[in-house]
């Protein structure tokens, strides 16, 4: 696979320079077990496994920035976070004190413009987006809006995209098969017999 | 992961046959062929025997942690430099420089099955062309027509689909079995295609359309590039080969063993290959004879890694060529969105190809020659879709850009633009003197920037895709920038195939000039790139191998 290098070095540069080397360190069995423990916290409510009830309050306000809440959910309530959790803990936990730095100084720089409040997640939506955007090309930044992804978008194992709400955003119907016609370009030529797919459990 | 059950389990000190050192897409299909023919065989791969019980669609895991690339017993790092007066630094984050999967199977196992076959002049571009000063330009020392039968059976004994184009070589036989069927992608690009005037063809693709020697017919889950199969019909010498193998009862397969010295002795024969077994203790297993098909990386590293006092600049490398010549093809992306939906992530990469710009034409001023295929590349999966496959100049996070994900994931589709390389020494494979991986080997570092003319090549492709997209009716169209290639997954070259043993390190049937018992084949082999898809290539000159080295054996030859 080649992958287009220019848009792929600009991300990878943020959230790839996190994984590989550390992700050596952890085998499937210790991730399976974080990401099983996750998905048991969040659904007892026991709280968080790697991150603090306070941390996981700011995050939410973060990750609802890079995708907001409008007519369908927003990445907090989609998981980002509890997928954030499952990351820190494991795949990702190189970065969790570049994270934790990087939030510590976001707090600094609310409360500098901010005077009356006391974090990032108490401001409005508006102040939110104005401040974010003079840290977004921080590695803080950028690496929350690789993990925002991955958690949007990954397998529900790890966390993210409950109930496939990431998926059904962007319109990927995930199946293990499928027959044509595939989309609209292709029905004229497949004729207009429906797409059938084996429906999949998501695991 | 594979029990082994079935396969001969030959002591370490027991002279095999044939030791063959990688089981990707040469290494799979000599020991196919040489089991077959009655010989003793051990495989040694380095990654995990994974089967397609093994492979999952999880993205995260696959495309961005690198879960079938990753060394499995440790950290194996790379490093690139574009120029030998750079220092190389340590790629880590990043898809390494020399990207190649680890696993039975190798590197067909994640790959995306494009099998176009070299035409003609492929191998004798030099004779046709002149000479092209300060490179490695040469011919071939076979021609197609020695290849063909070996294309042949490729086709039919590994599984490809395909239908003939007006472009491609003559063949003996047809292809085994019908093209798949053809995506939203491949109807828009054969529209656009031919309101240029060009002729679009159905892409061949070592992927099954129908069921095919007790393998099943793809179901269109759409993981192929990058992922392992699911369910064998990608032609993987995994599914294809290793089977057949095992099945002799004469081959047997050791995953978790990696190859860091041959030995050789005093008369210049390779007597053992010593290994790191899963559980990280050091073997050496004895051997008649041994063939390397590591890939184009691995293969150049291991012999340099070999150096004797008989042979001070590594095993088979009195030419001093080891590891020169890499050639990766250089590639180029344009994107485009459509009113409607694609839906693209459903379904094989590649429905529709067009080689109307294979031949080289003086007129375009350069060197070089391509093809171009449509296919949905960055939107196949989501994150990376989110990642790279949205239109540039926008927000990349915020309201209006989940208004974007919404709306182009599945409305997108690209055309890629594959082309040739020329053959150079600065850009090449070698150890690198200061980073080693865990087990204290040098690294792989590879120095890499691709020659003028092809990017030229690659920019005159992406025009070309720019018009089809706009003839076929995108809504928009954007390009992602040409430059030289910093990751390489098509690693050729680097043990050149020639008659004369200063310029080459294998001859004309893969045995090392230097070395009477050792043959390598993979895409180290090759003298030229062709036209950016090698494995259909890689493979016919493992078949053809074999039939020589069987030849060799029975006569006394080795």
């Amino acid at each position: 696979m080649k992958i287009a290098k220019n848009s792929r070095r600009k991300f990878l540069k943020s959230g790839g320079s996190v994984l590989g080397a550390s992700w050596l360190a952890i085998n499937m069995p210790l991730l399976l077990s974080a990401a099983e423990t996750a998905v048991e916290n969040k659904n007892t409510g026991a709280g968080y496994a790697n991150i603090s009830l306070e941390e996981a309050i700011e995050l939410s306000a973060l990750v609802n920035q890079i995708i907001p809440a409008d007519e369908t959910p927003g990445a907090a309530e989609i998981g980002v976070v509890y997928f954030i959790d499952v990351a820190l803990g494991s795949f990702m936990s190189s970065v969790a004190p570049m994270l934790r730095q990087g939030l510590e100084e976001l707090q600094q720089s609310t409360k500098s413009a901010y005077p009356d409040k006391h974090s990032f997640s108490e401001l409005s939506f508006e102040q939110q987006t104005n401040l974010l955007k003079s840290i977004e090309d921080t590695p803080m930044f950028e690496t929350l809006h690789f993990m925002t992804l991955c958690g949007m978008f990954c397998l529900p194992r790890y966390s993210g995209n409950r109930e496939n709400a990431g998926w059904d955003l962007i319109g990927f119907d995930h199946r293990h098969a499928w027959q044509p016609p595939f989309g609209y370009y292709d029905a004229a030529v497949h004729g207009q017999a429906s797409a059938q797919g084996d429906e999949h459990e998501h695991v | 992961m594979s029990t082994s059950e079935g396969q001969p389990k030959y002591s370490t000190r027991e002279e095999v046959d044939f030791v063959i050192i990688g089981s990707g897409a040469a290494g799979g299909v000599l020991a196919k062929e040489l089991s077959t023919n009655g010989f003793s065989v051990v495989v040694l791969e380095q990654g995990k025997y994974r089967t397609a019980a093994d492979f999952k669609h999880d993205e995260l895991d696959v495309l961005f942690n690198n879960e079938l690339l990753n060394h499995p017993g440790w950290n194996d790092p790379q490093t690139f430099r574009r120029f030998d007066t750079e220092t190389a630094v340590q790629i880590q984050g990043e898809p390494p420089p020399a990207y190649y999967a680890r696993g039975v199977g190798g590197s067909s196992v994640h790959f995306t099955a494009n099998y176009w076959r070299f035409h003609q002049s492929d191998f004798m571009e030099r004779s046709l062309l002149g000479p092209m000063e300060g490179t490695g330009f040469a011919d071939w020392p076979i021609s197609y027509e020695e290849m063909e039968p070996y294309y042949t059976k490729v086709e039919w004994e590994c599984g490809v689909s395909g239908q003939q184009g007006p472009f491609e070589a003559p063949r003996s036989r047809p292809y085994p079995l019908p093209p798949m069927p053809v995506k939203s992608s491949g109807v828009l690009f054969e529209k656009g295609a031919r309101v240029m005037g060009l002729h679009p063809q159905p892409a061949p693709l070592a992927i099954l359309s129908k069921p095919f020697n007790g393998r099943p017919a793809c179901v269109n889950c759409g993981f192929c590039m990058g992922f392992g199969c699911e369910v064998n019909a990608k032609s993987s010498t995994l599914a294809s080969m290793i089977p057949l193998a095992e099945a002799t009862g004469r081959c047997e397969i050791r995953p978790l063993s990696t190859v860091f010295r041959i030995q050789t002795n005093a008369a210049g024969r390779v007597t053992e290959v010593v290994y790191l077994d899963s559980a990280g203790q050091e073997q050496a297993q004895k051997t008649k004879a041994l063939i390397l098909s590591a890939n184009g990386a691995e293969t150049p590293r291991l012999l340099l890694l070999s150096e004797s006092s008989r042979s001070p600049n590594g095993l088979a490398n009195s030419s001093g060529i080891v590891g020169k010549y890499l050639m990766g093809n250089a590639h180029s992306v344009t994107q485009a969105a459509f009113e409607h939906p694609l839906n693209e992530y459903k379904g094989v990469q590649v429905t529709r190809i067009v080689h109307d710009f294979y031949e080289n034409d003086p007129a375009r001023g350069f060197y070089g020659g391509g093809g171009m295929d449509a296919r949905p590349f960055l939107d196949s999966t989501p994150i990376l879709s989110a990642l790279t496959g949205m239109p540039p100049g926008k927000p990349t996070w915020g309201p209006e850009y989940k208004q974007m994900l919404r709306h182009y994931f599945t409305r997108k589709m690209s055309v890629l633009g594959s082309t040739t390389s020329v053959p150079m020494a600065s850009n090449n494979i070698t150890l690198d003197p200061n980073l080693k991986d865990d087990k204290g080997r040098p690294a792989i570092r590879m120095t890499y920037m691709d020659h003028a003319d092809d990017l030229a090549m690659a920019t005159f492709l992406q025009d070309r895709a720019v018009e089809i997209l706009g003839a076929a009716g995108a809504a928009e169209i954007w390009r992602e920038p040409v430059s030289g290639g910093t990751v390489q997954a098509h690693l050729l070259g680097t043990c050149r195939m020639g008659n004369d043993p200063t310029t080459s390190v294998v001859d004309k049937y893969h045995r090392a000039h230097d070395v009477p018992n050792m043959f390598i084949c993979d895409g180290s082999s090759f003298v030229s790139s062709g036209r950016g898809q090698p494995t259909m290539t890689i493979q016919a000159l493992a078949f053809r191998a074999a039939d020589h080295i069987t030849r060799f054996a029975r006569n006394g030859e080795i």
